[in-house]
């Protein structure tokens, strides 16, 4: 479905991103494991265009989205919801959820994903006339999930949904996460907490200083040795 | 000073007033939606207040009836300025706050010298449109025909605006671009479609000021000026970039010009508003109406 290869991108002369080079398959979870700074979230930001690769190529369901303006890319399919969840503050949950929809003009195609994520977070469907701002970190991020789901994409990118959130909530995410695959949305994560990640991933990729260190299944990543004591404190 | 007098100067400042937050709502929108300060907005208004004289002269049209057209015709304009112009300003690699100022600024020169080429410095008027001269007597009190209607066009035009913002799914993409241009590419949209048509409305807005100002006041190619600062206040004064500030402002606005009038010579009558605006740049610099 999305494949990427030897994308590279730095900032300012930066090497962010070397020569990285994943691919996520219909259907998967995909979890994309490394530390602060490991270029994670600029792969991600070069998959959808927020940033520009240096070289390489991403092809999308067959196609070339390199060079895509974000917007374009967002109507291609893939929905990305960024480490710091960029949702409109000062509008209600219901007018972000509603903005999720902008691009379809017939009401179905409205409806029935404002369905499927009022019953993954029955919390937002409580508080729809609030303020996003009002919300909890948690909250937050299952709102941005949901806006992301509102554009019926077919893949789902999510930076570090873990990221500032409660523990019990964490596991609300992840829980919300493998529904979402069960409903035939492809997700790719991008996580430092790699447990939960691991839990529900079918294979993963390491990123170290923007390289691909490492790729396999979820449990061989798990398995790892080196995995095991740089991330899981094992 | 009779009750009577100060109700009637009171009157008058209302009516203007409301005619002041249409004239300011096109830049209050503008500024809130993308953070530019139009430097040409006064010669927006300008143009419509022509258009509305050509209309008048080629087909006879009153401004009052011509108001929508000018509006479009504006909207058109506002868009063809922004993808022109203004679009390539932001995106200076330097500096490009700078360009913004200096891309309106001399956007406003321009089509300054060009109103003085094409139509002559001369001052025009609509020498008899549907409401020229005509009052309205009601309870002692006179109110002017001509900025009674524009009053009218003027809450018309808010609360159409108010409809766009807040019903449709449009003015949510506006809202949502309004707050984070970064983000609206998240759900698709392109913020670039979305600045074009701010700077269409905040043109038509524009157009409809300068139309029904044409049934009453000179149109002439500095004409804008002298708006467009009192546009300025209005819009420090509501908060910047807040549309409904825009409006609640000018209303204030036209009624503490009357005041001042009212009590100074009328050579002083804008002595009121500065003052008001210093006061409140002081004391409350986000503006009346500001939420920042």
């Amino acid at each position: 479905m999305l494949a990427t290869h030897d994308l590279s991108t730095s900032y300012g002369g930066l090497i962010a991103l070397s020569n990285a080079s994943i691919e996520v398959k219909a259907g998967e979870i995909v979890c994309v494991a490394g530390a602060n700074g490991a270029g994670k979230s600029t792969l991600l930001k070069s998959i959808v265009g927020m940033e520009r690769p240096s070289s390489g190529t991403v092809e999308f369901l067959g196609e070339r989205i390199d060079g895509l303006a974000p917007h374009l890319v967002t109507q291609r399919g893939i929905a990305y919801v960024p480490e710091n969840r960029r949702l409109f503050p000062r509008l209600s949950v219901v007018d972000n959820l509603r903005l999720g929809s902008y691009l379809f003009r017939n009401d179905a195609d409205r409806e029935a994903p404002m369905a499927t994520v009022m019953r993954l977070f029955p919390r937002l469907g409580e508080r729809l006339e609030q303020r996003a701002e009002t919300l909890s970190g948690g909250e937050q991020q299952m709102l941005a999930i949901s806006r992301a789901l509102m554009t019926r994409p077919k893949l789902l990118m999510l930076d570090e949904p873990s990221q500032g959130i409660m523990p019990k909530l964490v596991d609300e995410i992840f829980v919300a996460v493998s529904a979402i695959r069960e409903a035939g949305t492809t997700v790719l994560i991008v996580e430092q907490r790699l447990t939960e990640c691991l839990e529900i991933a079918d294979r993963a990729y390491v990123l170290q200083t923007g390289r691909v260190t490492m790729s396999g299944t979820a449990a061989e990543i798990a398995g790892n040795a080196e995995v095991r004591k740089a991330y899981l404190g094992l | 000073m009779t009750s009577e007098a100060i109700i009637q100067s009171l009157a008058s400042g209302l009516l203007m007033g409301l005619i002041y937050g249409l004239v300011a709502a096109g830049l209050a929108l503008i500024f809130g939606l993308m953070d530019v300060v139009n430097f040409a907005h006064g010669e927006f208004l300008m143009t419509s207040m022509y258009a509305a004289f050509g209309l008048f002269l080629a087909f006879a049209l009153d401004p009052l009836a011509s108001a929508p057209f000018v509006a479009a015709a504006m909207f058109v304009f506002g868009a063809v300025i922004y993808l022109g112009l203004v679009r390539f300003a932001m995106s200076a690699s330097a500096n490009a706050g700078m360009v913004q100022i200096f891309a309106t600024f001399g956007l406003a020169i321009v089509m300054r010298g060009l109103a003085q080429l094409l139509f002559t410095p001369d001052y025009r008027s609509i020498p008899h449109s549907w409401l020229g001269g005509k009052t309205l007597h009601v309870g002692g009190i006179f109110l002017p025909a001509p900025q009674l209607a524009g009053a009218f066009v003027s809450l018309a035009a808010f609360g159409a605006l108010w409809l766009v913002i807040n019903k449709t799914d449009f003015g949510r993409a506006l809202e949502a671009t309004r707050e984070d241009a970064g983000a609206v590419a998240l759900v698709g949209i392109d913020k670039k479609r979305i600045f074009a048509l701010g700077w269409g409305l905040g043109g038509a807005l524009v157009g409809l000021a300068g139309a029904v100002l044409a049934t009453f006041f000179y149109i002439y190619p500095d004409v804008g000026a002298s708006f467009a600062l009192v546009a300025y206040v209005t819009v420090a004064l509501g908060g910047f970039g807040s549309v409904f500030g825009a409006f609640a402002a000018g209303i204030l606005v036209g009624v503490v010009e009357a005041g001042t009038a009212f009590i100074l010579p009328a050579s002083l009558k804008y002595l009121g508003i500065y003052a008001l605006y210093l006061i409140v740049v002081v004391v409350r610099p986000r503006g009346l109406f500001g939420s920042l």
